[in-house]
């Protein structure tokens, strides 16, 4: 409806032109629906009549909602990269089906936060469109985020060994979500700035060529706030993923693998340390190494994962086959495990590989845009969004010592799905910028 | 810059890739064996969600079946211990034995069609179940045989000569399948091993039953062995080792020596056939093989060719030497003897029933081995008539059908001798094949014949 009252205003000319723009999306988004609807439906086979009824209207109401932004993208003439966003159709409808499938009120609760998202995302695209004003203040932000950052250290809520939750009464905020997002924009102005200093050094040490402390500064205030976050909030998973993506863009920035191998360095370090002076993060590595002795302990989550994931097979034990009620938290951070055991090799492999077109087309992003800030934060996005994922996917296979972070659009959790909507958001405008100035 | 964000681009396209290649590792290859870890309840979960098939015997009298009251999920064995080795046992600390175990997938409906419904019914949220199984025992005849070994160990297998069919096959003591989980420790610690299924794997020396074997082969070697006569003093020597006998049987030919069991004419037999020819009799009628039965079976074992002494030689010729056998293997003799010289592949499913109990398989009657000629089996069978008429093996004897049969008292260091008895019956259109075994016992011919004579009576009753 909304989308013929746009056409009628828009007249047939500027129609043809619009509509053109983005059919591409609607085209895969089509398919992104036919491929919701299709869970949906073995779901509701299955299901009670009533919830299976809310989750086919669930998938039936996302589809449209993605449709309708589309439509009305083309309609303000945005000219966002057209494939990131049925990727992130995919990858959520995966993320809703399943949660249905897992718990129908988380199923529920994931919806309305979907169309949150959805909204988020066309603020983002609508107010943020000129982005470059967020170079302006990039200290207030940088302090606002640690901030925030920092708060539940002392206000948080604990909730399963990690202490990153804030209680706003009506419902749970994890800032350090928000944060990822912040930083690797304050990291792209800043080494956008100071890249030159930082790449040629001022001051030289022996054989190395150390920049002013008062460059490197904020780099080593990164690094600490990267292991406060491992030390008090027991959150290894957003320590590894904040630590990795700075080092990945301070590289990006200033081609130095000096740096990288002294963040590396102290990386190893600060583990090291920690290893030895904190139990939990003791365990974690234990574990890692050897879960069996720990089976009915520390061990049982990564083993129960491992478990589900080898029990897939190939082709998977079908939607609704698999016994994912034996993983812990698998609607969070074991929900790929889930995935692995219902849909199989083929369909765990489909969903990285859908990870892996949504960096890729973030990486062409950074390489089509126009200037460095752009192209640093473009990177940095691709690279926070890529090693989230195999972070956490190389936790749930003990490929990497198990660590609880979501998996982005899939994983239930408002703020996990909100702040990549940003994410996504942001990467969309970055590419319309481009494209304007390569078109004009 | 722009280099540095590509080489950041085939970083994470890198990282994806371990990723990919370390899932297929852990679905493909490392999913099998973390799929039958005793820690993964999956296999549990998946059980509980099924009602598991039952299992009948050839008449039809309930083996195994999963109750729904006063227990719903309990998988219940009405004949007790009468067939616990053979339909095996489910339990979730101690694993599953038997055909329990062997047809596991058919009976949890994972196989054929019953796989495809149950995949629709577990979508859509519906109870499962699985196939049923027809076995080839009699209930009444499992329990009638155990009541005849009583609280001795042993065991006893009956076979039907013409098919292959497996009727009886019991193994003492038994225990109570109901009950494992509560009786294990003293199961487990029992020095009289009542876990074990004597009739597939014990390994027992043959005695005197392995010169059917023997003549057999001494015949198919040289066809004119028929009309030799032999002379028994009543002792034997090889290389300086003094065989004795059990008396001084005089000028006897070979059927003769086989219906008294003579000890020297069957070590100098032995001898002739040389270590080859030994081998090669006991290859004939599959006591080294496993019969492909389902459930475990331990195949015969002896001295290699190579290493046979003569003393060795002329000992395993009348079944004291190194070689250990099953009582399975020594019904599989019996039952060729009766065929004719051919040995129907043994068989203990007779059919197997889908959820609906629609047959979708029934058992095919093929042979197994070739191990004698007709000719042969007719003189062998003539022989064993005699034991049982006039020689060692007349306590097998029966006045309503004419017995066949073979004792053996085999030697062991454990004590008196196993008693060991095979043969068939009725000898004119043999039908039913037997081995029995008692360990430590006594003579084959006073302990084990009478209960072999016992069963072919029971079993013509009721029809076999």
């Amino acid at each position: 409806m909304k989308a013929e009252n746009y056409s009628q205003k828009a007249g047939p000319g500027i129609m043809s032109i619009t509509g053109a723009g983005r059919s591409l999306e609607r085209k895969l988004l089509f398919w992104a629906g036919i491929y919701a609807v299709t869970g949906m439906l073995v779901l509701y086979s299955a299901m009670p009549l009533k919830t299976g009824l809310i989750a086919l209207i669930a998938a039936l109401v996302t589809t449209v909602a993605f449709f309708l932004v589309s439509l009305y993208w083309s309609y303000c003439g945005y000219r966002g990269d057209l494939f990131l966003f049925p990727v992130t159709a995919v990858l959520s409808s995966t993320g809703l089906v399943f949660l249905f499938r897992l718990d129908p009120a988380y199923g529920i609760r994931q919806f309305i936060w979907l169309l949150a998202g959805l909204f988020v995302l066309v603020l983002v695209s609508r107010l943020m469109l000129d982005f470059h004003f967020l170079s302006d203040y990039k200290y207030i932000y940088a302090m606002a985020g640690m901030v925030a950052l920092l708060l539940p250290i002392f206000f948080g809520e604990e909730q399963g060994g990690a202490k990153r939750w804030l209680d706003c009464g009506l419902f749970q905020v994890q800032p350090a979500e928000f944060v990822k997002i912040l930083m690797v924009l304050f990291l792209a102005v800043y080494l956008a700035e100071n890249k030159a200093v930082l790449t040629a050094g001022t001051r030289i040490i022996g054989w190395f060529a150390l920049p002013d402390l008062r460059e490197w500064g904020p780099l080593a205030v990164m690094w600490g706030l990267s292991l406060l976050l491992l030390i008090f909030q027991r959150d290894l998973g957003t320590a590894l993923i904040y630590f990795s993506t700075f080092v990945a863009m301070v590289y990006t920035a200033t081609s130095r693998l000096f740096y990288v191998f002294t963040g590396l360095g102290l990386f190893v370090a600060g583990a090291a340390a920690s290893f030895y002076f904190f139990d939990h993060v003791r365990t974690r590595v234990e574990i890692w190494l050897n879960p069996w002795p720990y089976i009915e302990t520390s061990g049982y989550q990564v083993i129960q994962s491992l478990f589900a994931i080898s029990s897939g097979g190939l082709t998977g034990t079908g939607l609704g086959g698999g016994y994912p009620g034996l993983l812990p938290a698998v609607h969070t951070d074991f929900i790929f495990s889930a995935i692995c055991e219902e849909m199989g090799l083929l369909g765990g492999t489909g969903v990285i590989i859908l990870f892996l077109v949504f960096v890729f087309r973030g990486i062409k992003i950074a390489l089509n845009s126009r200037d460095e800030f752009s192209a640093l934060a473009a990177a940095g996005f691709s690279a926070l969004l890529g090693l989230q994922v195999f972070i956490i996917i190389a936790g749930v296979t003990k490929l990497l010592p198990l660590t609880g972070i979501t998996v982005p659009f899939v994983s239930y959790g408002g703020s996990s799905l909100i702040a990549n909507f940003i994410l996504l958001g942001l990467l969309l405008n970055i590419s319309h910028e481009a494209c304007e100035t390569h078109e004009t | 810059m722009k280099h540095n964000i590509l080489k950041l681009g085939y970083l994470l396209l890198g990282l994806f890739i371990v990723l990919i290649i370390y899932l297929s590792y852990l679905q493909v290859i490392r999913g099998p064996e973390l799929a039958v870890n005793p820690y993964n309840r999956r296999l549990e979960e998946f059980e509980s969600r099924i009602i598991r098939g039952t299992v009948f015997d050839t008449r039809g009298t309930v083996l195994a079946a999963t109750g729904y009251s006063p227990d719903p999920g309990k998988r219940v064995y009405p004949q007790g211990p009468a067939a616990v080795h053979l339909v095996g046992y489910i339990s979730g600390r101690y694993g599953r034995t038997g055909v329990e175990s062997v047809y596991d997938r058919h009976l949890l409906g994972m196989e054929g069609i019953d796989q495809v419904r149950n995949l629709v019914s577990r979508l859509l949220g519906r109870e499962q179940a699985g196939g049923h199984l027809v076995l080839t025992v009699d209930a009444a005849l499992q329990k009638t045989a155990a009541d005849l070994l009583g609280d001795r160990r042993g065991a006893v297998v009956m076979l039907d000569t013409r098919t292959g069919a497996v009727r009886v096959m019991v193994s003492s003591p038994g225990f109570d399948p109901n009950f494992v989980d509560e009786a294990w420790s003293r199961l487990e610690k029992d020095p009289d091993l009542p876990l074990i299924n004597r009739a597939t794997q014990g390994a027992y020396p043959p005695g005197s039953i392995i010169k059917v074997v023997v003549a057999a082969g001494a015949l198919s070697a040289n066809p004119g062995l028929e009309q030799e006569v032999f002379n028994c003093q009543g002792f034997l020597v090889i290389d300086g080792y003094r065989l004795t006998d059990t008396a001084v049987h005089g000028n006897l030919d070979i059927k003769k020596a086989l219906a008294v069991s003579c000890n020297t004419v069957f070590a100098r037999l032995g001898l002739s056939l040389k270590p080859d020819g030994l081998h090669r009799a006991v290859n004939a009628f599959g006591l080294k093989k496993d019969p492909g039965l389902g459930i475990p079976v331990r195949p015969g074992t002896m001295v290699a060719p190579k290493a046979m002494t003569p003393v060795e030689l002329a000992a395993s010729a009348i079944g004291q030497g190194e070689m250990l056998v099953s009582p399975l293997h020594m019904a599989l003799v019996a039952a060729g003897i009766a065929n004719q010289g051919t040995i129907m592949h043994p068989f203990v499913v007779e059919s197997f029933k889908n959820a609906q109990g629609q047959t979708v398989r029934q058992a095919v009657y093929r042979p197994w081995l070739t191990a004698a000629t007709p000719d042969i089996a007719g003189v062998l069978k003539e022989s064993m008539v005699d034991a049982v008429v006039y020689g060692t093996a007349q306590a097998a004897g029966l006045p309503e059908m004419q017995v066949a049969g073979k004792t053996g008292s085999a030697q062991n260091p454990h004590g008196q001798t196993h008693a060991w008895f095979i043969g068939f019956a009725p000898a004119e259109k043999p039908r039913l094949a037997v081995a029995v075994i008692l360990e430590n016992a006594g003579a084959g011919g006073s302990v084990a014949a009478p209960i072999a004579g016992k069963l072919f009576s029971a079993a013509a009753k009721r029809g076999y």
